[in-house]
């Protein structure tokens, strides 16, 4: 089993998050994510459904650390910032 | 317990890294083995399905301890929604992070005890993930003149080596704690 990874940085942020969150949550059709760029940084949007919360934060807000840690380093990559914020 | 559908589960993994890899553009493959065979001097971690990365990032996913493939591995965890004492049945890894890391772990430990035994003052440890602090437990099981427990909170968590006797002193109580 095992994919290989497409070469070169063709990556996209919003898609990443969105399919993160889609395999998290019980209710993959409330998931979306909004990318809206403001001075130097992108900050992607996420909005569940409202009983899929928790499953995006996670305990101590683990899930959504992880999230944050995967866009920074990819993030490196591009020479660009981006912020993860959680919609309520 | 096992988990429940391991070939389930592995094909879950892939489409999350699959997704991963190419939405996050790294330069990474990986390779799934359900049941892999048992790595020696680690007879008491047994995990279900591996999962080895390989390619030009890999670096990226070491830095600062594993950061980024323990958090890549965190939430393939929560997605399979295993409970946490059966995290260790899913283990990610690269370039032998995780061998390197556990003979780390074991050499420090043994330091650790020499200085317990030597000043007869518990030594504490910088805070671990619970996995880490297990091969800490685990490599100082059989000191019979040596105690060792988990104290703080969440991801402060610390393995604290103690002399088997040991009588805190005024101030801070002692708490026991499950690791």
């Amino acid at each position: 089993m095992g994919e290989p990874s497409k070469i070169g940085p063709t990556g996209d942020m919003r898609a990443l998050i969105e399919q993160i969150a889609k395999a998290l949550v019980d209710d993959p059709a409330q998931v979306s994510v909004n990318q809206v760029e403001e001075a130097g940084e992108s900050v992607l949007e996420l909005t569940v459904g409202p009983n899929d919360l928790g499953r995006v934060i996670g305990k101590q807000g683990r899930t959504a650390r992880a999230m944050r840690n995967l866009l920074s380093a990819a993030g490196l990559k591009f020479n660009k910032r981006f912020t993860l914020e959680i919609l309520e | 317990m096992a988990i429940p559908d391991k070939i389930a589960a592995a094909n879950k993994i892939n489409d999350l890294l699959k997704g991963i890899v190419a939405n996050g553009g790294l330069r990474l493959k990986y390779r799934i083995t359900v049941d892999p065979p048992l790595a020696e001097q680690r007879d008491w971690e047994r995990p279900e399905i591996l999962v080895e990365f390989v390619g030009p990032d890999s670096p990226l996913l070491l830095e600062r301890g594993g950061e980024l493939l323990r958090s890549i591995e965190f939430l393939a965890l929560e997605m399979l929604r295993l409970p946490g004492n059966e995290h260790e049945k899913v283990c990610f890894d690269c370039m032998n992070h995780r061998g390197m890391r556990l003979e780390e772990l074991r050499l420090a430990a043994g330091v650790a005890a020499e200085k317990v035994r030597k000043t007869k003052m518990p030594y504490e440890f910088a805070p671990m993930s619970s996995r880490e602090r297990r091969i800490v437990h685990l490599a100082l099981r059989d000191q019979s003149d040596l105690r060792t427990q988990s104290e703080g909170e969440g991801l402060r968590r610390y393995v604290v080596v103690y002399p088997e006797n040991y009588k805190p002193a005024m101030g801070k109580p002692s708490r026991k704690t499950l690791p």
